[in-house]
């Protein structure tokens, strides 16, 4: 921070002037001549002898400033008043801390490497491959999965039948006691089945994701080796026909229902205009993240090759997810089953995530800030609170936002300066300042169906959030990040068709529809 | 052999520029400033800054060229670079005494340029001064303390650790006194190492240099020769002669306010034989030899020819981008606080330079003929003309690729920078070049020369009083931040306190007029094209207002406003019967949409960019242009208008719709061109630009054009057009029978005013002369009267009719008789009209 300016007052006995002056006087001093001229009445004649005179004035009273800035410093230093040590280690720890040369020499870490490995890979032929090789791998998981939950629904069912038979028998020679230890010894071979299969699970993973990074890095080096891009092989391709055949047996019922959506090009900013894609959709929001697993599907849906090909861009995806204030909650469990139907190949598994996040935010809360409001005891998040997670095994989104609401936002009174509508600028805010550039966004602030849901409700609550958003959106123009490209706003699965019709009539009404091109 | 001398031209050693990078500061949370407004990122608060450096050019200066901001606060600073930096010679080979004293001379020099305008240098270092082929210096990199003001507004040191004096890292990290003096013991510094030839304290580690920094704060003897007897070079020391050492001693006085200042240090003995002699070299500082081109046009080419400065940084490893999502955060709190984001190593500072490769422009630019960068502006002669390259063939090509085009543009700055230098004697050949189009770089320069600036603009704007509280002070302050801010240079608080001044300026000169919201806008392209010359760009302003905007700014200006409103409605009618018609139907008139795009000349409704190009065209014109403007813009949205009504109009033009504003150059000109002077001409028109006789049409009251829907047109241009192109006219004379009878103009068609019928819009009610009304073209049908009929209703009726370019002659058939000889047209008295239509 530049050090504060001093008064003075310039004073010229001859003409009889008084004017105070800040030094350092930083606007040119012939035009404060001429104010000074313009006020005292003095013929314009004087101007060069007034300019003078007050330039050798400045110049006087701005090294005087300076002196009387750094010959304490300087001779204080001389004499030893000074901590100089404290001096060179905190000058130290700031060259080392923001100047390259004196930085921490790093490498690229493993994950860059990885990273950027694999973008490499996925922008070659050598794509088709990859996504074959993922689909495999995921395909085993998947069908694991189903064999723990088979045999886990056996057992239960089997447990089950033995409670019945014994409770039946309870009047004959079950006494209670014995009810319960055979609840306790249900209890116990239940967990320990699931615990093994889950362990056996886990290990299949890490076994694949070491199997998976290996074999990129591999074919990587194979890559550079013949320029020419070599067809890469993946390592046993052997399988992936017995699984197909396999699948038919477990096909997952897919309920058709009609797509709502509809979508708009709006434009942003009075003079200069800024494009961006709005869509309004009802769907359910899992669909955007679980990877679709028909059984015919030998190949990997052309969604899943679009997310690998913008994994490591600079055009992420992102989703809102609501959650409540504590990380990782049962809330989000769908969400997290569904990560775990596959191996992540690329980041730390959902659960190894969310136990970071909680980690970092103990950490932060133990320490008491002075800038927060908040309740230094509770470790709980608060609404407009928001964690994100990074994924590659989801279907269209690589950024998870997992924001904190709490059930104010049932009621219909909430307002612009609602936490969670506060929450929500963040998001756009950290999405601006790390490139990613399409979002999707509960319009309702809500991803269920809830009876509170009337038309009335829906209205005001799109209308908030429209408005909001684009207000957040223009401030976004002035952020210098990246911009977001498309934004989805999504109402719940099931919405009514009038719901859905009067949102995509206020929309237009609330943001301005660019001209569509005519071709003449 | 001429082509190569032309890439000689190009290949001189200084026409080298390098670029480097850093980030600047990013705001912490979500502050707002003190108006409300959120603040200004800081990396455009440094580009507007940094852009008063691009004027220096100081020859021990390597010039600054631009600054270019990325994403994330990403600031990348293009200048000079030429020549090899001190440090790479010392230890290679001595330097003798006299070339000391020379590079210390120049180093003052430069020195002395940049503390009179209150830079500091602050990272003055033997990398940091680069020794020519001629063996001059210039320095580098002047200019990030400043830009950065005072190292605010980024987040590491502005220092080089050796160099610095011992007072900058005594005030510690947070506060940094902007004091010369740093810069001359870092440069005593610089010279202690030249004169020892040896690199000071190479091997030391970080701390270890700031505590040989601080320990210069106890030395009792001389600071040189304590750093000599470190470094084992005493006998060196011993052989320096007197003056040198006495130079470099008072550079590296530990109280800074006993180092001398430049001033002081150039007056030192040691410099007498250095000082110029002669005249020509003291010439050589007042009258700047004219360049061929600057380096500044050479940059502009380079990046024309496809050079990309962040590129070039990304391909030599200064840019390193790790994917986005690696870095993402993991935990956001509802105050701001983001959590579990580690800081990007990629954002440290790297002081860097990349060079950037010019084979490609050399290339582009090869086969250029040396002729080119002299051209002949005054020849008469054939033989010399002859002689000449043929010009470079641009025309036919849109204007957007036109300025894309090096080699164009090679030829246009080459011309009209040379013509710029003539100025203002060489006035009309600016104008004529400038039809053809204005060049880019030059635009601000240009438009000052098209506006007739005067030459002692400086002086007029610095003898205004900026500073002084008026009552305008709150309104211009809320209307600075919110006028083109997604402009740098304008959304930056250089461009905001430029702003302020300007427009304090024009309402304190401008005491008759008062400040009107939209004044910024219409500053807002004088001060882009002209940031380093406030005055230039008040001056613009100053002489644009009356020449295109008389009177628009008066306190109560609705007489001037309603006259240029009906100007318009009847323009859309001359031209544009259907639509004139339609507008009129639902009630949609320009009152409601037009006025803040005349009030502002468009510079409220369109982007930059756009603004430029029109008026490019709009400055060679008068102020009857924007009409034509307007009408343009009505034009492009034809289609619709007309199949909407009222509140689709409305709305439609809330926020005006993309127009493309080539095609509306072209369309505003050509209606421009074929529309006859009078057609426009208005009774609050600024005399100096429209002087009026008793040929042209004055004394039109405004409530008189109210009722007009068709405009008048004046004697004199009909009379212009009766004689040279009688074919693109349709003279209608709607006198009585006798009245024609007695006195007419040959070839014009008689339809008396009793004989139509007005019940019904149908043409064919004008009778047997509707077949040539019907069939008659782009003609433009004048309705002749006198005092007697009512000219009112028959161009009305015309106009319903759709029949385009109908207008009313100006007094009256006896106009006609009003005219000089030279202007006479054929009038005949027939007694049978018959046996007239017959010749």
């Amino acid at each position: 921070m530049p050090v504060e300016k001093k008064d003075f007052i310039y004073i010229h006995d001859k003409h009889g002037i008084e004017y105070p002056i800040l030094i350092p006087y930083d606007d040119p001093i012939d035009e404060l001549a001429h104010i000074i001229l313009i006020k005292n009445n003095l013929p314009i004649y004087k101007e060069k002898e007034l300019k003078l005179h007050l330039e050798e004035f400045i110049q006087a009273r701005t090294t005087e400033y300076y002196e009387e800035l750094s010959s304490a410093l300087v001779s204080n230093a001389k004499e030893n008043k000074l901590n100089l040590e404290e001096i060179i280690e905190d000058w130290e720890k700031l060259m080392g801390e923001e100047v390259v040369e004196f930085g921490e020499k790093r490498c690229a870490s493993d994950e860059e490497l990885f990273a950027t490995a694999y973008h490499k890979l996925v922008h070659s032929p050598a794509l088709e491959t990859i996504l074959q090789f993922e689909h495999m791998l995921s395909k085993t998981i998947r069908l694991k999965t189903d064999e723990k939950n088979n045999i886990m629904k056996s057992l239960s069912e089997r447990q089950n039948e033995e409670m019945n038979n014994a409770v039946d028998r309870l009047e004959q020679d079950m006494t209670e006691l014995k009810i319960n230890e055979l609840v306790a010894k249900h209890y116990e071979t239940h967990s320990l089945l699931q615990g093994k299969l889950n362990s056996e699970i886990d290990t299949m993973k890490e076994a694949q994701r070491r199997q998976y990074r290996e074999w990129i890095m591999q074919m990587l080096e194979e890559n550079q080796a013949n320029s020419s891009l070599p067809t890469p092989s993946s390592p046993n391709p052997a399988p992936l026909k017995e699984f197909v055949s396999q699948d038919s047996t477990s096909s997952r019922g897919h309920i058709d229902t009609p797509l709502l959506e509809e979508s708009f090009t709006i434009h942003l900013g009075s003079q200069l205009k800024q494009m961006h894609n709005i869509r309004i959709l009802s769907a359910n929001v899992m669909e955007l993240c679980s990877v679709e697993d028909n059984q015919e599907m030998s190949e990997p849906t052309p969604q899943l090759l679009q997310t690998a090909l913008g994994l490591y861009s600079n055009d992420l995806t992102g989703l809102v997810l609501m959650t409540d204030n504590k990380i990782g909650s049962r809330l989000t469990q769908e969400f997290q089953e569904i990560c775990q139907r596959t191996t992540e190949f690329h980041f730390p598994h959902i659960e190894e995530q969310l136990d970071k996040i909680s980690d970092i935010a103990h950490q932060y809360f133990r320490n008491p800030h002075s800038d927060t409001t908040r309740n230094s005891n509770s470790e709980l998040l608060q609404p407009g609170d928001f964690y994100i997670t990074k994924h590659s095994n989801l279907e269209q989104v690589h950024v998870i936002f997992h924001m904190v609401t709490d059930d104010s936002l049932r009621g219909s009174n909430i307002n612009s300066r609602h936490p969670v509508v506060l929450g929500l600028r963040h998001i756009l805010k950290i999405a601006c300042s790390n490139e990613v550039t399409s979002l999707t966004i509960p319009l309702l602030l809500q991803y269920d169906m809830t009876e509170e849901m009337t038309m009335s409700w829906c209205e005001k609550r799109a209308e908030l959030v429209f408005k909001c958003v684009k207000g957040f959106m223009i401030e976004m123009a002035s952020w210098g990040g990246s911009e977001l490209k498309n934004l989805q706003f999504m109402l719940p699965q099931g919405i009514s068709n009038t719901v859905f019709t009067s949102m995509t009539e206020m929309l237009p009404r609330i943001f301005k529809m660019s001209n569509p091109k005519v071709l003449k | 052999m001429i082509v190569e001398m032309s890439l000689q031209l190009l290949k001189h050693p200084q026409m080298q520029f390098g670029a480097t990078t850093f980030f600047a500061k990013q705001h912490k949370g979500d502050t707002c400033g003190s108006n409300g407004l959120p603040l200004t990122p800081n990396s455009i608060i440094i580009v507007g800054r940094a852009q008063i450096l691009k004027t220096f050019n100081c020859k021990y200066l390597c010039q600054y060229l631009d600054v270019i901001r990325g994403k994330h606060e990403r600031t990348i600073v293009v200048s000079q670079y030429c020549g090899e930096p001190l440090v790479s010679c010392i230890e290679k080979r001595p330097f003798d005494w006299q070339e000391v004293r020379q590079i210390a001379f120049q180093c003052i020099g430069g020195l002395q340029v940049l503390h009179k305008k209150k830079i500091i240098h602050r990272t003055l270092s033997n990398e940091n001064i680069l020794l020519q082929a001629n063996n001059e210096i210039k320095l580098f990199n002047y200019g990030l303390y400043h830009m950065s003001d005072a190292g605010s507004l980024v987040s590491f040191p502005i220092l080089h650790v050796l160099y610095t004096a011992p007072e900058v890292f005594l005030n510690g990290l947070s506060n940094s006194i902007a004091d010369p003096k740093c810069d001359i013991w870092s440069l005593g510094i610089c010279l202690a190492e030249l004169i020892l030839n040896k690199l000071l304290w190479s091997s030391l580690k970080l701390g270890q240099r700031i505590r040989k920094v601080l320990s210069m704060l106890q030395a009792s003897t001389s600071i040189l020769e304590k750093i000599a007897r470190e470094h084992n070079c005493l006998e060196r020391y011993l052989s320096i002669p007197d003056d040198l050492k006495d130079l470099i001693e008072a550079c590296l006085n530990v109280h800074p306010n006993k180092r001398p200042t430049c001033e002081e240090l150039l007056i030192k003995p040691c410099f007498d034989s250095l000082k110029p002699k002669d005249m020509a070299e003291k010439n050589e500082d007042i009258y700047r030899p004219f360049q061929i081109f600057t380096l500044h046009e050479f940059y502009h080419w380079w990046q024309l020819a496809g050079g990309d400065v962040p590129q070039e940084l990304k391909k030599q490893g200064l840019i390193r981008s790790t994917p986005p999502i690696l870095s993402i955060p993991s935990l956001v709190l509802i105050e701001g606080t983001i959590l579990g984001q580690d800081r990007n190593p990629a954002t440290l500072y790297d002081p860097r330079i990349v060079k950037m490769p010019l084979d490609t422009l050399y290339q582009r630019f090869a086969h250029i003929p040396f002729q080119v960068f002299y051209p002949l502006i005054h020849s008469q002669s054939d033989i010399i003309e002859k002689s000449n390259p043929p010009p470079y063939d641009a025309t036919g090509l849109p204007l957007i690729i036109k300025e894309r085009d090096p080699e164009y543009q090679l030829h246009r700055v080459i011309l009209l920078r040379r013509l710029l230098h003539g100025y203002p004697f060489t006035s009309d050949l600016i104008v004529d070049e400038a039809k053809k189009d204005i060049p880019p770089l030059l635009r601000g320069e240009i438009w000052a020369a098209l506006l007739s600036v005067r030459s002692n603009y400086a002086t007029e704007y610095m003898r205004i009083d900026k500073y002084t509280h008026t009552s305008t002070d709150r309104q211009i302050e809320v209307d600075i931040p919110r006028c083109h801010q997604y402009n740098e240079l304008l959304s930056s608080s250089e461009g905001h306190k430029k702003l302020k001044r300007i427009l304090k300026a024009w309402v304190y000169k401008n005491s008759q007029y008062v400040y009107w919201q939209g004044l910024d806008s219409l500053t807002a392209p004088f001060l882009f094209l002209n940031f380093n010359d406030e005055a230039k760009a008040f001056a613009c302003l100053s002489n644009f207002v009356p020449k295109f905007l008389y009177n628009f700014f008066l306190k109560d200006n609705s007489a001037v406003i309603e006259e240029y409103l009906c100007k318009f409605s009847q323009l859309i009618a001359f031209h544009d019967p259907q639509l004139a018609n339609h507008l009129r139907d639902i009630n949609f008139y320009p009152q409601l949409f037009a006025i803040p795009w005349f009030l502002t000349l468009f510079s409220h409704v369109f982007p930059l960019y756009k603004i430029l190009h029109l008026w490019d065209k709009l400055l060679l014109c008068d102020s009857s242009f924007p009409i034509h403007i307007g009408l343009s813009i009505l034009t492009q949205l034809r289609d619709r208008l007309l199949t909407s009504g009222f509140n689709e109009c409305i709305l439609l033009f809330s926020d005006l719709p993309e127009v493309d504003i080539e095609k509306c150059v072209a369309l505003s000109s050509c209606t421009y061109e074929n529309t006859p002077k009078s057609i426009t001409s208005r009774e609050h028109e600024n005399e100096v630009y429209h002087k009026k006789s008793n040929l042209d049409i004055t004394g039109v009251s405004l409530n008189e054009l109210k009722n007009e829907l068709c405009p008048r047109i004046s004697v004199r241009d009909v009379a212009n057009i009766l004689l040279k192109n009688p074919h693109k006219m349709l003279l209608i004379d709607i006198r009585n029978t006798r009245a024609y009878k007695r006195c007419s103009v040959v070839n014009s068609t008689h339809i008396p005013f009793s004989s139509v019928s007005f019940t019904e819009n149908i043409i064919e009610n004008v009778g047997r002369d509707s077949d040539l009304l019907k069939s008659k073209g782009e003609k433009i049908v004048v309705v002749v009267g006198d005092e007697e009929t009512d000219l009112e209703t028959f161009p009305k009726f015309l106009l319903q009719c759709n029949i385009s370019k109908v207008c009313v002659l100006h007094g009256g058939f006896n106009k006609f008789l009003e005219l000089p000889a030279s202007l006479s047209i054929p009038c005949a008295s027939v007694g049978d009209p018959s046996e007239r239509q017959r010749n």
